[in-house]
Order: C-alpha cells, then structure tokens, then sequence
C-alpha cells in the first residue's frame, strides 16, 4: 500500500513468461494460460475465445515454421497484463524468418479450393480477431509476433 | 502422448451421413475426418452433415482440413451442412466463407430438417 | 509422430510475485499435464500442489515483495512428471523441528507454510526443498506417471 502512495511510483508489468516445447499440440498450454488470465482480468468470453484462437494460431506458427517442429528449440509467450488490455507476444528462435510480406495475406476461400495447400489462415485470423498485431524480430532473432486486446471499459 | 483428442464416427439418419466430430480439430485430424468423409461418399451419400460436439478448440489447420471437404462436396454435387457449432466458431466459419458453401445450424435436428428443401 | 519414451519433455513459467498468480500457474501446468496425458485425477491433485508451493514462494520465499518473481519449471520423462518452484530467497527455507501435524494448527500452534507442505507431500509422490548454492529456494515435487505409486489410487 505505501509504494503506491508515492505519486512518483510506476507499477510494473505484470509479465508472466511462459516457455514452452515446439511441439505441435503444446499450444494449448498458451491458450489455457493466457485464457485463465484474461478471465480473472474481466474479459468477456466471447474475446476469450479470439484470443485462445489467435495465441493458438502464433505458437502454432512459432513451433511449425519458426522452430522447425524442433522440439528442444523453446517457443516463448509473454502476457502482460496491463490496466487497459492484455498484450501477448510469440517469439521463435528463428529457424526461418518469415517475410515481412507474408504477415498481411488476406486469403479468400474461393481461390483457396482452387489451391491443393488448403492453409494460410492463421496470420489472418489473427489480425482479425485482435485489436494490434505488429511483426517484428525477437531480441533472439527469431520471429516475433506482439498482440494487444483491449480490455472495454 | 495425447497426438490428438478427436473422436470421428459416422451414421446415417433420415438419408444424411451424419460425420460426428468430438473434440479437437487441428491438423492431427486430417486423417479420421477424410476417412470418414470418403467413408460416407462411397456409399452415395448426397447429404453430409458434419456435426461439431464439445469443439472448444478448431484451428487454422482444422479449416483447411474442412475446406478440403468443402471443395470435395462440391465436386460431388453433395449438399452439406454444419451443426453444433459454438458461437465463437460459427463466427470463424462465417468470417472465413464457409457459410458460403455449408448451412450453419445450430442443432443436429434443425440441419436435418434443412436438408428437405434439397429433396424432391 | 509419437515422441520416444526417452525424451524429456519440459516447460518453464516465470510470474510475477503478487497472490492470485498462482491460478494463473495452476491452469498451465494443467493444460501441460493434460496434454501429456496425466490422468484428471493426478491433474487435480498437481494443481493443488503447486498453488501450495508457490504461495510458499510468494509469502515465505520472496516475502511478498511485488519486484520479485517466481519460476516454475517442469520436466517430464517417461517416469516422472517433476515440478520445481524457484524463489529469490529473501528468506531461506529452514526446516522444521518436528513434522507439522493437524492437532499443532487447531491450536494455532505451528506455521500455516507447514501445512501447504504437509498437503503437497500428500498429494505428491515425492516432494522437498533442493538443497542449492545460489540464492534462493528450490522446491521440487514429482508424480509418478503410471500414477500407480500414489497410495490414494
């Protein structure tokens, strides 16, 4: 009580870092993770669940292209909880870096059956389904992915 | 090892092949769910019904396994229809477009019930 | 597609020192569990475990200062399923003179740290603070992963 009576006090992040193997199916752990915090931070359910769907959709990119599906390779999620939202960031140990060009496809579902790779939706529905989505590179190097879904008032 | 938490049966009711999908729809059930759509196309299936239970995780792996399905049906001239659905995911469908080619319902009896503007 | 018996599978998560973070490990360690087909059963009983210990780490270990953190690392073999609770060690674990016992805390006698202890070595097949050099303590509980050594089953 008495830190935040100091009007010169700046509360921390409250980051929780979570490590997890590249291992296809492991994505759940960040889905379970990120969704137990955003319910006790008064979320609705209906944006739990577009943010269960957009972490799933950046580790599961993290493990598969990132990491290579190299299982000893980390994939690494930090969720910060913050007054106005929850912001999420993916980060790979960079196997394969991916192409700034390929971080804003917008597929469309006829083409898509013309195609015999099926895929392609991820990057998408992420930027659909959060409120900020930037592309950038980890301190590691690898590829990193940084989501904000904001918190309504 | 959990490798996946999908379980894929299939039955016929009415003249549907009704393909029931509990669990998880990730890439790890690309196998059981083409199965089981070839399954019910051998036997003549015109109507497929594809009915989601206890589906609290699909992703964009799972979308392109049921695009893949989308694309068949077309090519067959089968009729197909999507039941069961949580709210989260019935609004992924649509954002994709597959509302475009599959009826989304709510319940197994009203996408049965959908089918009968089809026969004649 | 299935990992060799051998391989170690593991995860790391790191929260901030603050009560109520605990859940938050809980429901990840959970969904690891889960994934790595751990019975629901053995799953209730992890989840208890390691809010014990690291509401042990918060209060005790870190002395609820909120700069520090709390790191949690699992490690899973075809054996065991190993869950470690590392603190900052503003205050080091000194064992007990005498086991804590039920009757010692209705008469609120004994410290409650006792208790949390005394349930994770009920819940857990082994359990104990890891004797180590650096600062801070390391407190290591461990399921067997047939599940069949646990007396309650």
């Amino acid at each position: 009580m008495a830190i935040s009576d100091d009007p010169a006090y700046q509360p921390l992040d409250k980051v929780i870092e979570l490590r997890l193997p590249s291992k296809l199916g492991y994505e759940r752990v960040a889905m379970d993770t990120a969704s137990s915090l955003a319910r006790r931070m008064g979320f609705h359910p209906d944006r739990i669940e577009s943010l269960k769907t957009a972490i799933s959709e950046a580790v599961t990119n993290a493990i598969e292209h990132g990491n290579q599906h190299d299982e000893a390779m980390k994939v690494v999620v930090l969720l910060t909880a913050r007054d106005d939202g929850l912001v999420i960031s993916v980060a790979d140990q960079g196997q394969k870096i991916l192409p700034q060009e390929h971080t804003t496809p917008s597929p469309q579902i006829a083409d898509v059956m013309e195609r015999s790779d099926k895929g392609g939706w991820g990057i998408w529905l992420i930027r659909e389904l959060m409120d900020e989505v930037e592309f950038t590179t980890a301190p590691s190097g690898g590829n990193q992915v940084r989501m904000v879904i904001h918190l309504e008032p | 090892m959990l490798e996946d938490d999908l379980t894929v049966t299939t039955r016929d009711q009415d003249g549907v092949a009704i393909i029931d999908l509990v669990g998880d729809v990730t890439t790890f059930a690309e196998d059981k769910i083409n199965n089981a759509y070839r399954e019910v196309t051998n036997t003549g299936a015109r109507f497929v019904l594809l009915n989601f239970r206890q589906n609290d995780y699909i992703n964009s792996a799972g979308i392109a396994i049921l695009i893949g399905i989308v694309t068949e049906v077309n090519r067959n001239n089968q009729k197909l229809a999507v039941s069961g659905l949580s709210q989260h995911f019935q609004k992924i469908f649509r954002m994709v477009g597959l509302a475009q080619y599959a009826d989304i319902y709510q319940t197994e009896e009203e996408a049965l019930s959908g089918f009968d503007r089809f026969r004649g | 597609m299935t990992a060799s018996p051998a391989t170690t599978m593991s995860m790391e998560l790191t929260l901030p020192n603050q009560l109520g973070y605990e859940l938050i490990a809980r429901d990840a360690i959970a969904a690891f569990a889960r994934r790595l087909g751990m019975p629901m059963d053995r799953v209730d009983d992890m989840k208890t475990a390691l809010c014990e210990a690291c509401i042990n780490a918060i209060e005790h270990g870190n002395l609820l200062n909120p700069d520090l953190r709390v790191h949690i690392l699992c490690h899973v073999d075809a054996e065991r399923f190993v869950i470690e609770v590392y603190d900052q060690g503003l205050r080091r674990f000194v064992p007990p003179s005498s086991l804590p016992n039920i009757a010692d805390k209705l008469n609120g006698t004994g410290s409650l740290r006792g208790m949390g202890l005394l349930l994770i070595s009920q819940l857990s097949d082994e359990s104990g603070f890891v004797p180590r050099d650096e600062a801070g303590n390391c407190f290591r509980f461990a399921f067997q992963r047939s599940g069949a050594a646990h007396g309650c089953r």
